[in-house]
C-alpha cells in the first residue's frame, strides 16, 4: 500500500538513520575483512621481508625527524604548563612525574599515530589509489600477484614495527623537552626531575603505551590502505578527484578512530 | 587454426556495468594461434568485454572458455595457474610506477619462478630487446614516452611466455609510425611464439594489418563475427559506414552557432594583444 504524505515525512529521518547505520556497518565489516586478509597474507606472502624493509624505511626512518621535533616541542609545552600549575602549590618537584606519565600514557602514542597518519598514512592512500585508477592493481592481479600481499601486508608489518619504536622515541625526546623547559629554562631541580621520571613510571604504563601504539598502527595502516584500495568505488569523485577524496577521508577517519580507540584502550588498560 | 595455442570460446555472454547490461548474448570463438580483433566504436563495451573475459569485472551471464577451462567456474588455484599463462597489455601499459623497467618486467619471474637473479636478468634483457627497449632498463615509467610504455608493457606481458596475449587498445594515442611498429611486433610475436592474440581496438588500419578474425560490437549487440576478409566484403549498412569511416549526419550540423561577443569576456584581450590579424 502506498504511504500517505505525512507518514512518509515522519518516516524519512528514520529511513535516513537506517541507511547511514547500514552504510557504517557495511564499511566496518569491509574494513574487518580487509584487515583479516592483510594479516593472512603476512604469513603466506613470499619475499614479504624485502618489501617490508622498504616500507620500514619510508614509514619509520623518514618519520624520525618530524616525530623528534613534535616530541621535543610537546614535551617542552607540557613541561612549561605543568611547571606553572605545580608552582602554585609549591610542588615543582613533581614535574618529572607529570611530564613522563602524560607522555608515556597518552600523548606519545596518540600524537605519534596522528603525525604518522599525516606523513605516512596519507601517502599510503594516495599511492594505492593512484595504482588503482591507473590499472596497476588490475595488472598485479592478472600477473597472479596478490595486491594484498604485494601492497598492504608489507605496510601493515612495517607499521607494526615502526609505530612502537617511534612512540618510544617521541616519549624519550618529550621527556628531554620537559627537562629543557622545566629545568633548564625555568630553574627546576635536575636530579629531582629525573628521579620523579624513574619512580613514577611503572612497567604497566610503558606496556600500555606500547599496546596503544600497536593498535594505532593497525588502525591507521588498514584505514589508509582500505581507502586507497577501493578508490574506484567512491561515489564522491572519480579519477584524480577520487584519490584526493580518499586521502582526505583516510586522514580524517584515521585520526577519529585513533582518538576513539584511545578512549576505549585507556578505560580498559588503566582500571 | 592448426596451432596448439588455445581457442577462446565465448558463449551467451552478457556484459554490463552497475547492474545494467551493455551487450547481451555474445557468442564467438576466437581461434587459437591467430590474431582476433574486437572492434567497435568508443564506449561500445570492448574494454568491458575484455575485463569480463579476464574476470576483472563480473559477467552478468554466460561463460568464457580459455581452451577447455570455463574461467567462471574454475577454482581459485586453477585460475591462478591459468593467469600465469596469460599476458595482458593494458591501455597505458599499467607499469608499476615505483619500479624501473627492469624490475617491472622481472616482477612476474621473481614472484612465480625459481630462476636465479642472473637467469632472470637474461630473460628480461631478451624480452626488452624484443621490443627494442634494452637500453632503457634503468628508466622509470614516467620517464618513457607513451609508445615506449606500451612496448614495455608488452615485454612484461610476454615475460612468462604466455599462451594467450590480450592487448587493450595497443595503438591508441600512438602516431602512425609507432602504431605500425607495434602491429608488426604483434605479428612477429604471433609467428615466433605461436600464441593466441586478442586485440581490443577501434583502429581500422591496425585491424586490417593484424587481424585473422574480427568480432565487431556496437548498438548493444554483436554486429559481426568472422574472418577479416568477410568483414571487408560485408554489405551491412552500419558496418560499411564504420569501415568506410563515414559519420552519421546529425541535426546539430544545421544549427547556427552563436558567436561569443568580446564584450562578455572578463579580460579585454583585444586591448592587450590587439587584433591577431594585424602585424
Amino acid at each position: 500500500m502506498p504511504q500517505s504524505v505525512p507518514e512518509k515525512t515522519i518516516m524519512q529521518p528514520f529511513a535516513f538513520l537506517g541507511k547511514v547505520s547500514l552504510n557504517i556497518l557495511g564499511e566496518a565489516g569491509a574494513i574487518c575483512i580487509f584487515l583479516f586478509e592483510a594479516i593472512l597474507h603476512v604469513f603466506s606472502s613470499l619475499g614479504i621481508f624485502t618489501k617490508t624493509i622498504k616500507e620500514l624505511y619510508f614509514i619509520g626512518v623518514r618519520s624520525i625527524t618530524v616525530i623528534s621535533l613534535i616530541g621535543l616541542f610537546t614535551g617542552m609545552v607540557v613541561g612549561l604548563q605543568t611547571y606553572y600549575a605545580l608552582s602554585k602549590f609549591g610542588s615543582e618537584g613533581f614535574l618529572g612525574a607529570a611530564v613522563a606519565l602524560s607522555l608515556v600514557r597518552e600523548l606519545g602514542p596518540v600524537l605519534t599515530a596522528i603525525m604518522l597518519t599525516g606523513r605516512a598514512g596519507s601517502s599510503m592512500t594516495a599511492e594505492i589509489g593512484v595504482m588503482r585508477i591507473s590499472e596497476q592493481i588490475d595488472a598485479l592481479e592478472l600477473m597472479d600477484i596478490n595486491p594484498m600481499s604485494y601492497l598492504v601486508s608489507p605496510k601493515l608489518l612495517a607499521s607494526l614495527i615502526s609505530f612502537p619504536i617511534l612512540t618510544a622515541l617521541f616519549d624519550l625526546i618529550g621527556i628531554a623537552g620537559g627537562y629543557l623547559s622545566g629545568v633548564a629554562l625555568l630553574g627546576g631541580n635536575s636530579g629531582v626531575y629525573f628521579h620523579r621520571v624513574c619512580t613514577s613510571l611503572s612497567w604497566e604504563d610503558i606496556s600500555a603505551g606500547f599496546t596503544k601504539s600497536i593498535v594505532f598502527a593497525v588502525v591507521v595502516c588498514i584505514v589508509c590502505c582500505f581507502q586507497g584500495y577501493f578508490t574506484h568505488f567512491r561515489k564522491d569523485g572519480k579519477g584524480a578527484e577520487g584519490v584526493s577524496q580518499a586521502t582526505t577521508t583516510a586522514v580524517v577517519m584515521s585520526c577519529v578512530m585513533v582518538l576513539v580507540t584511545d578512549y576505549i584502550l585507556t578505560s580498559l588498560l588503566f582500571q | 587454426m592448426t596451432s596448439s595455442a588455445p581457442d577462446i570460446r565465448i558463449e551467451n555472454l552478457t556484459i554490463g556495468y552497475g547492474g545494467k547490461p551493455i551487450i547481451e548474448d555474445i557468442n564467438a570463438t576466437l581461434p587459437g594461434g591467430g590474431v582476433s580483433v574486437i572492434l567497435g566504436g568508443s564506449g561500445c563495451g570492448k574494454s568491458t568485454l575484455l575485463k569480463n573475459i579476464l574476470k576483472l569485472n563480473p559477467a552478468m551471464g554466460g561463460s568464457v572458455y580459455l581452451g577447455k577451462h570455463n574461467i567462471f567456474t574454475l577454482k581459485k588455484k586453477a585460475f591462478s595457474c591459468l593467469k600465469q599463462r596469460i599476458g595482458v597489455l593494458f591501455q597505458d601499459g599499467a607499469l608499476l610506477g615505483a619500479l624501473n623497467l627492469f624490475d617491472n618486467v622481472a616482477l612476474p619471474l621473481r614472484e612465480h619462478t625459481k630462476l636465479k637473479p642472473a637467469e632472470i636478468a637474461e630473460v628480461v634483457k631478451a624480452k626488452l630487446s624484443l621490443v627494442g627497449l634494452e637500453k632503457f632498463v634503468d628508466y622509470f615509467p614516467n620517464e618513457l614516452s607513451g609508445g615506449m610504455r606500451k612496448r614495455a608493457g608488452l615485454a612484461r606481458a610476454m615475460v612468462m611466455d604466455p599462451d594467450i596475449l590480450f592487448c587493450d587498445e595497443p595503438t591508441s594515442g600512438l602516431d602512425p609510425i609507432n602504431s605500425a611498429e607495434l602491429d608488426e611486433l604483434l605479428l612477429e610475436l604471433k609467428k615466433r611464439f605461436e600464441m593466441t592474440i586478442v586485440v581490443v581496438s577501434h583502429d581500422l588500419a591496425s585491424m586490417q594489418a593484424i587481424a585473422d578474425y574480427v568480432l565487431v560490437l556496437g548498438k548493444g549487440k554483436t554486429l559481426f563475427n568472422g574472418s577479416k576478409e568477410s568483414l571487408m566484403a560485408t554489405d551491412d549498412v552500419y558496418l560499411r559506414q564504420f569501415l568506410d569511416r563515414k559519420g552519421e549526419k546529425r541535426e546539430s550540423s544545421r544549427i547556427t552557432m552563436p558567436h561569443l561577443d568580446p564584450s562578455v569576456m572578463r579580460m579585454d584581450c583585444n586591448k592587450l594583444l590587439g587584433d591577431l590579424d594585424n602585424n
